[in-house]
């Protein structure tokens, strides 16, 4: 899939997940970026760490409004009232909350995870207009030297640990000063490596421009219909949001809305093209 | 992959590109860094013409610097101060933007890691081509012949990161020469690669030059180069201290390659550079006194070990014991494992199954990258710093001087040159008395001398009961001071047994020593015993 249509995509995902708080409608973009990313994620790129990632978000979320929010009717449990913060009641209304907002943060996670996992950072480079070019080419290897720094990060800690010097807060510098040494070490090293390869000797061009496919065209078409349909159903009432408080009761879902969300799975119809040069 | 080390001939155009002049110039050139004490070149005259030209010297000599000035990045990119003048493929290499040079330069850097801008091999060869303007539908041709000039071409759909240490400096070669330059320059360009890799870029090298491309590099591992070389530059305090001829140039260097070490100190009336000539000139040895196996306690032990990566088997089930006192020696191909091994034996890496037994006492850790333990303000710092968590009285000059650091004891380690850094990084692990030092790749950037002075420290160790294991490519280390050689492939681990059996005969991995004496001495110092 073509960068700029990913980011139609992501877009109007997004649209979907922050317009309102509906948690089904939430629910069917997350089925949606996950049937994306199962069918155009790039080789050897696994969804399972942003799963694991969305999982851990949810319960917290979860967990922090059960405890923290005690109205509702609906009563599960009580905690001792002298407990500060979390003392009082514990409410089917407040963990129906939680869970409304671990929706939001999964599903918003989920929306802009094919920037990331479908396409190639010069992918994204390239969707830039011309005069960011050269901009966007500095960007590209910074972005390459991003996984460098981390592997960097463990490794000084690892070692300094190695050597008796303190994982405490008066061995930080002992690990932060090194990483951040590497880094600058490896952007200068970087940048002399552009200089003797002639970056910045005058305007770029671009080593291919991606061909527009029957799909690209398909998912940017469904994807500003599905956003400007629920912006839409927002306007008219047709997609309600959804308040657990006062009165507990089940997320209002759409025909029409859901019909909208389902436009999201149109390039997940389009076969995985795989690595682009 | 195993590569004939037979290089291929200079071809008629590499003659010509000689009779044609120099592609380089260089008169009277003194350059200092911004921050440099000293001048880093001092009074330097070269001339540089076709066929592959060797710059040699030790550690912090100038070599990289004098490599930078051949396409602008001393003084463009670096800054500092300049006298004298350089011309490069017709251009004034001082006043010419270094990009600029780039269409008449190509550049190879030691690490490959940190020069690569895209994440797939296509585009990051099409790099150069897209910062000079080249039209679109020009590009793929070029990155194809590119790719096809270094062998590499099945390669052009893969993510770099899936790529083996010699597949990525090969690209980064074919990143270089997508410009079509005239004039290729590689800062130690093998320096990171088992034999395997080197020898493939080596080859690489050999047929651009041959092709009629000049290429100059800067290289410590002299062995397999030389036989390519035409021309040798020899650079140390910043000073041209020998040009010519590579077989002449060879002769006169203080730490020759042990093949020339043995016919020097034999007195044969030529240097040889390759096994076939010496082997015309090597005399008969007595038969080889039995080697013995370290015969010490056992000090550490894996048993039934499996290493993972992201749940795939590196290391699937294997058992090792080593003794006090024993200097083991691990070695194999890039990403055979040896680095996790080392990781797991110093308890940074959880095994899937298995059991690690470590000596009670302290773990010394040097991981590949240095730059993971320096940021004292000074060598001796560093070295302080880890005697001081240690709790030993041991005076930091000692391994300082063991080194070869107390020059640069004062300085600052990131100021250091590649080689030196490293030592300064062995320094600063090896201080005290370790119950077990796990060295990752210690000979890194490191000149012969350099490499001798670490074997001393290893060896000193070793006899006071510290258990050492090495993971490297180097040979010489290897035969230097291991006791016995592990060799990492297929998952599992093979026992070598000592340095004599393992580096010697026709694997690549035997020092030349070992080639010219299968199954006999592998050093120098053992031929020359076994007269």
């Amino acid at each position: 899939m073509s960068a700029r249509a990913t980011a139609s995509w992501s877009a109007a995902a997004m649209v979907i997940v922050i317009a309102g708080n509906n948690p089904v409608y939430r629910v069917l973009v997350a089925l949606a970026a996950v049937n994306l990313l199962l069918a155009a994620r790039r080789p050897g790129r696994s969804i399972r760490g942003l799963l694991l990632l969305v999982l851990v978000a949810g319960f917290f979320s979860i967990t922090l409004n059960l405890l923290l929010s005690h109205g509702g009717t609906h009563v599960l449990a009580r905690l001792p009232t002298w407990l500060p913060g979390i003392g009082g009641l514990v409410s089917l209304e407040s963990l129906a909350f939680g869970a409304g907002v671990a929706t939001g943060v999964g599903g918003a996670a989920l929306a802009v995870a094919p920037l990331s996992l479908v396409l190639e950072p010069h992918q994204l480079i390239d969707a830039l207009p011309r005069a960011l070019q050269r901009t966007g080419a500095a960007l590209a290897g910074s972005l390459n030297l991003v996984p460098g720094i981390a592997t960097s990060f463990v490794g000084v800690r690892e070692a300094q640990r190695l050597r008796g010097v303190s994982a405490g807060r008066a061995g930080a510098g002992s690990v932060l000063v090194p990483v951040l040494l590497t880094a600058m070490e490896s952007s200068v090293q970087l940048a002399e490596a552009m200089e003797a390869r002639g970056y910045g000797s005058g305007p770029r061009t671009r080593y291919q421009s991606e061909p527009w496919t029957a799909i690209d065209v398909l998912t940017m078409m469904s994807a500003a219909l599905a956003a400007v349909a629920f912006l839409a159903g927002q306007a008219t009432g047709l997609a309600l949001d959804w308040y657990p408080f006062p009165v507990l009761i089940a997320p209002h879902a759409s025909i029409p809305m859901v019909a909208a969300c389902a436009l999201l799975l149109v390039p997940s119809l389009g076969k995985n093209r795989g690595l682009k040069g | 992959m195993t590569l004939a080390p037979s290089p291929p001939r200079l071809s008629a155009a590499s003659t010509k590109a000689n009779e044609a002049g120099p592609i380089a110039v260089i008169d009277g050139v003194t350059y200092r860094y911004p921050a440099g004490a000293g001048p880093a070149l001092a009074d330097i005259d070269v001339r540089i013409a076709g066929g592959v030209t060797l710059v040699t010297g030790p550690s912090g000599g100038g070599k990289s610097t004098l490599l930078r000035l051949l396409n602008g990045l001393v003084p463009n990119y670096h800054g500092g101060r300049i006298r004298g003048s350089t011309r490069v493929c017709g251009l004034d290499a001082i006043s010419t933007p270094t990009h600029r040079m780039a269409r008449s330069v190509g550049f190879v850097f030691q690490d490959p890691e940190s020069q690569f801008v895209y994440s797939t091999v296509r585009r990051e060869v099409a790099f150069g081509l897209e910062n000079m303007g080249i039209a679109p539908s020009a590009m793929p041709a070029r990155v194809e012949e590119a790719l096809e000039r270094v062998h590499v071409s099945e390669l052009k759909d893969r993510r770099i990161a899936t790529l083996s240490g010699g597949e990525r400096q090969r690209v980064a070669i074919a990143s270089a020469l997508v410009l079509r330059p005239q004039l290729l320059v590689l800062d130690e360009p093998t320096s990171q690669l088992d034999p395997d890799g080197a020898a493939a870029v080596l080859f690489a090298c050999a047929e651009l030059a041959a092709a009629g491309t000049p290429v100059v590099i800067s290289e410590h591992r002299l062995d397999d180069l030389l036989p390519v070389a035409s021309t040798m530059l020899s650079i140390s305090g910043g000073r041209i201290v020998a040009a010519g001829d590579a077989r002449d140039g060879v002769r006169a260097m203080p730490d020759p390659p042990p093949l020339v070490d043995l016919g020097r100190r034999l007195g044969w009336p030529r240097a040889c550079i390759t096994i076939a000539e010496a082997r015309t000139l090597a005399p008969a040895l007595r038969p080889a006194a039995p080697v013995q196996r370290h015969g010490g306690a056992v000090a550490w032990a894996i048993r039934r070990l499996t290493l993972a990566h992201s749940r795939q088997a590196v290391l699937d089930g294997i058992s090792l014991e080593g003794g006090a006192g024993e200097v083991i020696v691990l070695m194999g191909a890039n990403g055979s494992g040896k680095t996790t091994l080392l990781r797991a034996l110093a308890g940074l890496h959880r095994a899937e199954s298995g059991v690690v037994e470590r000596p009670p006492g302290r773990v010394a850790y040097l991981p590949q990258d240095p730059g993971a333990l320096l940021y004292q303000p000074s060598v001796t710092a560093e070295v302080e710093l880890t005697l001081r968590h240690s709790r030993s009285d041991q005076p930091a000059s000692l391994i300082l001087g063991e080194l070869g650091l107390l020059d640069v004891a004062g300085s600052y380690p990131r100021d250091l040159s590649s080689g030196q850094r490293q030592r300064a990084a062995v320094a600063a692990i090896l201080a005290g008395s370790p119950a077990i030092a796990l060295l990752d790749e210690p000979t890194r950037g490191m000149d012969v001398q350099a490499r001798r002075a670490l074997g001393r420290t290893v060896r000193r160790l070793a006899a006071e009961g510290t258990s050492v294991v090495i993971a490297t490519h180097d040979s010489d280390l290897a035969a230097e001071v291991g006791n016995r050689v592990i060799r990492l492939e297929d998952g599992q681990l093979r026992d070598l047994g000592s340095p004599w059996a393992a580096l010697s005969g026709e694997t690549p991995w035997a020092t030349q020593v070992g080639r010219l004496y299968p199954g006999g001495p592998v050093t120098v110092e053992g031929a020359l015993a076994c007269l």
